[in-house]
């Protein structure tokens, strides 16, 4: 468990924030200058808050009116970087071993060939850095961090400078990690589906401040997330559960109350409850069934509200046990003459609805 | 000319060896404090730093004969820290070949210094800092992440410093003398063959030797700095991309 009140002013930024991290795998969200990487770099040592405390499974690693202050080497946080930041004069053997020979045998909870064979890395051992790819080297980063049987491993953006493809390769890597290796992980992205993949526990923060904490799905609700939400894409998160799938047409068919949705097929069983989104700008409306359409998905509801948010017009639809929300111009809805109250059929195309915790295929 | 023209005479062989002895010496004994004052430069900041900056480069600017006097003036047998060292040893380090070590270090010091402080500047702190947050002491870091990639530059610095002495002229002749077979370092020995009726061969024999000698010093300095590059990857050259 993690506790922490931290303070650091650098120039006009102020980053505060207090907070508990008490679920195993933690994703640290925010816009790009939020303070996600300053937060990390608190925890792990490696910029000194002003004043605040840090107390990691009941230690005090940081208290600024006790005068404590664990230096990096002694604070057993494992930290991923970004640029991986392999020693590029060791070769990868020697990369992950670093770490790991400065440890006490009996501080060891994994071995050599354990890490290696999770990762996937045991072709790389003799090469030098500079030899290997950029997802094959986050590979190796993850690797010699574990290697130290860290407490806490921090994820410092560690897919943000690899390509879509490598970043779908590495994915499964870190899945493989939270699921077979039981160290608390902190997770920092600003990239929602990298986040969401791994855990639905996120701490949301921006300009410094702590926005919210909580089950992702319960959090993105809230009002002050709103704004955030809509830069997201996130204006509708919907629980449902996996009904079937259909191998012929590639798709699985999930129920959200007594409404059926047909999403592109993903690789979970029947049954399974996930979280899935739309952006409010993917989801037109339509006065009835339309039968000659692509759209599959044509869900029956009722207009809630009609609200005018800037430039944008927000159509809320009660569709049953959730809530839809359409953005539409003001022109289509005096064509369609659509009120509180309408019934309305929200159209979602399949292939724009994003399901959390899975990888497009 | 014939060929015996290049047959060193043994007082020319004399100073040539005593100039290699001399600029190995000053290597050996500059090596270690300047990695650590170029380290204490490039990484901490503390009080007088400057002061300290301008201390290590002052023989740099200052024309070579008064670094050398001041070093007579303390080092010489009647000098502050000379007479002490005379009185409690026995120990005479002027006009002593230990005597043209000292001069030619203090002089090719701030070479070392500079060279090896750039080069320990370029180390990325991101791995020095993923080397501390795998548990690394600072001082492992310094002897296993730094000092390694920052190994070209300090080598750069040890041939310049090497060359520095080679040439060392006017602190050591302030300082030691000239002396045949104890002080006369080569350029000391080209200097006195100009002073000396008919000795133009011998000065020429030896500026041809000195050259051959600056030449190959710069050769194995490229030599080893470029094996230094490959050992470390190219990812020297490439800081920042993943």
């Amino acid at each position: 468990m993690l506790d922490f009140n931290l303070q650091r002013t650098q120039g006009n930024f102020a980053l505060n924030i207090k907070s508990t991290l008490d679920t195993p795998v933690v994703g640290l969200f925010g816009p790009s200058g939020a303070g996600k990487s300053t937060l990390l770099g608190m925890i792990a040592g490696l910029v000194k808050p002003h004043s605040g405390h840090l107390i990691l499974d009941g230690e005090t690693l940081f208290d600024s009116q006790r005068g404590i202050d664990i230096p990096l080497h002694q604070r057993r946080i494992g930290v991923v970087f970004q640029d991986s930041r392999l020693f590029p004069h060791l070769n990868i053997r020697d990369n992950l071993n670093y770490g790991f020979n400065l440890l006490a045998t009996k501080d060891r909870r994994f071995s050599f060939v354990q890490i290696v064979e999770l990762l996937e890395i045991g072709h790389l051992l003799l090469q030098k850095p500079h030899q290997i790819s950029g997802g094959e080297k986050q590979r190796v980063s993850l690797g010699r961090a574990l290697l130290t049987s860290p407490r806490l491993l921090l994820l410092d953006e560690p897919l943000a400078s690899l390509d879509v493809r490598l970043k779908h390769q590495i994915l499964p890597f870190l899945r493989r990690v939270k699921d077979e290796i039981n160290i608390p992980m902190v997770y920092v992205s600003h990239a929602i589906d990298e986040i969401l993949y791994l855990t639905s526990q996120i701490v949301m923060i921006e300009q410094g401040k702590l926005l919210a904490q909580g089950h992702f799905h319960q959090i993105i609700h809230q009002d002050n997330l709103q704004n955030m939400a809509y830069s997201l894409g996130l204006e509708n998160v919907i629980s449902a559960t996996i009904a079937s799938h259909d191998k012929v047409y590639a798709s699985t068919l999930l129920t959200q109350g007594k409404q059926a949705i047909v999403i592109p097929q993903i690789a979970a069983e029947a049954g399974t409850q996930i979280t899935i989104s739309i952006p409010a700008s993917s989801v037109a409306l339509s006065l009835s069934h339309l039968d000659n359409v692509t759209i599959q998905n044509q869900l029956q509801g009722f207009v809630t509200e009609i609200k005018q948010v800037g430039y944008r017009v927000l159509v809320m639809v009660d569709i049953g046990e959730s809530r839809i929300t359409a953005e539409v111009t003001t022109k289509a809805l005096e064509m369609l003459n659509i009120a509180v109250g309408s019934s309305v059929y929200c159209l979602l195309k399949a292939q724009a609805i994003r399901a959390h915790g899975f990888i497009a295929s | 000319m014939n060929l015996s023209f290049f047959i060193l005479s043994p007082a020319e062989i004399e100073a040539l060896l005593l100039s290699a002895r001399v600029a190995i010496f000053c290597t050996l004994v500059i090596c270690i404090p300047g990695v650590a004052i170029a380290w204490l430069l490039a990484k901490k900041s503390f009080i007088g730093k400057s002061l300290l900056d301008s201390v290590v480069h002052l023989p740099l600017v200052l024309p070579p004969v008064v670094p050398g006097f001041l070093l007579l003036l303390l080092l010489g047998s009647q000098g502050l820290i000379g007479k002490w060292l005379q009185a409690t040893f026995g120990i005479n380090i002027a006009f002593t070949w230990i005597g043209a070590v000292i001069a030619s270090a203090v002089m090719a010091f701030p070479l070392m210094v500079r060279s090896a402080r750039l080069a320990i500047n370029q180390v990325d702190t991101g791995l020095e800092a993923a080397a501390q947050s795998l548990g690394a002491h600072p001082l492992r870091v310094f002897f296993t992440i730094t000092l390694p990639l920052a190994l070209p530059g300090i080598v750069t610095g040890l041939i310049l410093a090497f060359s520095r002495s080679l040439g060392e002229f006017g602190a050591t002749i302030t300082f030691v003398g000239n002396i045949e077979g104890e002080t006369r370092t080569l350029p000391l020995a080209i200097y006195t063959y100009t002073q000396v009726p008919g000795g133009d061969m011998a000065a020429i024999r030896l500026v041809i030797l000195s050259m051959i000698i600056a030449l190959g010093a710069l050769m194995i300095s490229d030599l080893l700095e470029r094996r230094a590059i490959k050992h470390i990857g190219r990812d020297l050259r490439e800081k920042g991309s993943a």
